[in-house]
């Protein structure tokens, strides 16, 4: 079996895509960290009385204000201020760590399960097109084996991008960014703009934690399609359009939760995790645990399907 | 008790109420080269696929070096090196790098120099470290046979070994086939071409339609008492027709030209006409074979119509 593996992930990383691929989120990440640079102001140190006089400004423009939306804009400006000041916590604050939270954070969201997709789906597609799953299945393994190992691999593969880019994203916002303290605090908004106090070092950690589960069930689920159809473009089309629906059918999915409990066992909600290191529940009363054991029966239908098919199906190419 | 290197019974292959391969039974002996013959479409890739497990019977059982397929899977095809169809590699990594690849996947430990044996054994040495996109078929068809070599099978199975390659090619295919054999090996080799099977095997089953018509050994066939057609140059072709005519009265012959004539007639005949036709003062000066012969003595047991059987036949020839 560790010699199956090796096999697998030898051919994943003697192909140039494979670190292309590596190196397109490393090159998103240094192009980010330029503009930001750009736009980011150094933090000052009279920042407490620059707030308050802001604050001040803003109070006079309140009694100025005639609409509502504007009036309750101002206030929601003022009150972030003050938390800002009664927590002692400087708004322009900005380290590698902050850059990390935010923007290594969307890179890995969006481009490592796009690109883990593409992989997991060409490590099986390929073996069909060229015929080759003809000479890996007549070994002595059994299919299953074969086909674990592969699975095990593209996982490989994509916690070696990973921590590509969470090393990278260090250095890089280091760089640009100035070292700052793991444990700096700082607000953080969850879907409903309430602001808590994190610590931001800490906060990184744990969304990467929780994007784990939803790489592993999009990187399963290309795995099940490529396995199903043998095709990897139409594998690759339907994992990047879950993933597309998930995000965009946020709102309605939402919406359709609050009517009818069957909607909150759709898979959609919870391929995306890392919303719980901001808040305890989703679709009103989902709580993590919850929202793992769902996951997980989704993951046992799917790998018990793409095993399954896979032993018995006859090769046709 | 010698044990056959491979044993099949009642094979049966339906996809979708379509019979593809009805009730085929046979058996290798180790040492042996076996045939599989068949036009394009008659079931033998389909054949050696269930050989191998790559797709599943809906009949049969398949015994290799006495291991049941099924319930002692990883030590019956720990047995077998094959190529199925076509040979098949990833065309980004070298020769050398695929066959490790392969190496890695046996049952037992194959060191480096038994990866290079092979390769100086089917003659890759120059071009084992380019990439395998980068080689032509024959050199395909020759790293496939080194893969299926590399764990020391007992069986080896190729399905059309000559495909793509040229004649010098087939005839080295042919060379390690025999020498394979020789050490003991039993081999099975599929192929359309009759006058491939006669020179590579010891027997060979003829498959049409799915179905096993008949199982001929090489000997049977260039002895024993098949009629061929048989070419005779003489000095005067009516005169030792007539000579012929009143020993063989129901003489079947053709005179091709006034020194020519041929006539279909047993191996052993061959013999008695040269002798009659020497006595009566005649001048032999060639007899030979016919080299459709064995084609149209494979027409005759696939029981193909003659249009058919003849497109067959110039089909073959290309
Ligand atoms: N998956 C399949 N579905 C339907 N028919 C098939 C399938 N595979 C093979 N066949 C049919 O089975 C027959 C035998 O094919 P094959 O074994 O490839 O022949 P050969 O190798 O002798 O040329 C052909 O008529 C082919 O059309
Ligand atoms: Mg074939």
């Amino acid at each position: 079996m560790l010699s199956l593996i090796k096999n697998e992930l030898g051919k994943i990383l003697v192909r140039a895509s494979s670190w292309i691929y590596i190196l397109i989120v490393l090159s998103v990440v240094l192009a980010a960290a330029v503009i930001q640079a750009k736009f980011t102001d150094k933090p000052s140190s009279n920042w407490r009385e620059e707030l308050e006089s802001e604050i001040a400004a803003l109070e006079e423009d309140l009694q100025t204000a005639e609409e509502e939306w504007e009036k309750e804009l101002i206030i929601y400006e003022i009150e972030t201020n003050k938390a800002y000041l009664a927590e002692n916590i400087n708004p322009d604050t900005y380290s590698n760590w902050h850059f990390m939270n935010d923007t290594v954070f969307v890179v890995m969201i969006l481009m490592v399960v796009l690109f883990t997709a593409i992989v997991a789906s060409a490590s099986v597609s390929a073996e069909f097109s060229s015929g080759t799953i003809k000479q890996l299945l007549i070994r002595p393994h059994f299919r299953w084996q074969v086909l674990f190992s592969k699975y095990l691999a593209v996982l490989m593969y994509s916690l070696i991008m990973l921590a590509a880019l969470i090393i990278f994203g260090f250095l890089i916002g280091t760089l640009f960014f100035g070292a700052g303290d793991f444990n700096t605090r700082f607000f953080e908004s969850d879907l409903d703009s309430n602001r808590t106090v994190m610590v931001v070092g800490k906060q990184f950690f744990l969304k990467v934690l929780y994007f784990l589960p939803g790489l592993i069930i999009i990187t399963t689920i290309s795995f099940m399609l490529s396995t199903l159809f043998k095709n990897q473009s139409l594998a690759v089309g339907v994992s990047i359009f879950v993933l597309l629906v998930s995000s965009t059918l946020g709102g309605i999915i939402i919406f359709l939760a609050e009517k009818y409990t069957w909607a909150k066992f759709l898979i959609f909600p919870y391929l995306d995790l890392t919303v719980f290191a901001t808040q305890d529940t989703i679709l009103q009363d989902v709580n993590l645990p919850m929202a793992l054991l769902i996951l997980a029966v989704y993951y046992v239908i799917f790998m018990v399907l793409t095993f399954t098919i896979f032993q018995k199906r006859d090769i046709t190419v | 008790m010698s044990e056959k290197a491979l044993e099949v019974r009642s094979l049966t292959k339906r996809i979708r109420k379509k019979l593809i391969i009805d009730d085929v039974s046979f058996s290798v002996e180790k040492g042996e080269v076996f045939g599989l013959l068949g036009p394009n479409g008659a079931g033998k890739t389909t054949i050696i696929k269930m050989i191998v497990g790559l797709i599943g019977r809906t009949k049969g059982e398949v015994f290799i070096n006495g291991f049941d397929l099924d319930r002692e899977f990883k030590k019956a095809i720990s047995e077998v090196g094959a190529i199925v169809e076509n040979p098949e590699f990833y065309g980004y990594m070298s020769g050398y790098r695929n066959l490790k690849h392969y190496a890695n996947l046996a049952a037992e430990k194959i060191p480096k120099e038994r990866i290079q044996e092979v390769t100086r054994l089917v003659g890759l040495e120059k071009a084992i470290h380019q990439k395998v996109k980068t080689y032509s078929l024959g050199m395909r068809q020759r790293l496939g046979i080194a893969q299926a070599l590399l764990h020391n099978p007992s069986l080896l199975i190729l399905d059309e070994p000559t495909n793509g390659l040229d004649p010098q090619g087939i005839r080295e295919v042919r060379g390690y086939l025999r020498m394979l054999a020789k050490s003991g090996i039993a081999v099975i080799v599929s192929s359309h071409l009759l006058s491939e099977m006669q020179l590579m095997c010891d027997r060979f089953a003829i498959i049409e339609k799915g179905k096993l018509i008949q199982i001929s050994s090489i000997d049977e066939l260039n002895g024993g008492n098949l009629e061929q057609e048989v070419a005779f140059e003489v000095d005067n072709a009516d005169n030792a027709v007539r000579i012929l005519k009143n020993y063989y009265p129901g003489f079947a012959e053709k005179v091709v030209n006034e020194k020519q004539f041929s006539v279909k007639i047993t191996r052993e005949t061959i013999a008695d006409v040269n002798q009659l036709l020497v006595n009566h003062g005649v001048k032999v000066y060639g007899i030979g074979l016919s080299s459709t012969s064995l084609e149209e003595h494979f027409l005759k047991i696939t029981g193909t119509d003659g249009q058919g059987g003849m497109a067959y036949v110039v089909a073959n020839k290309k």
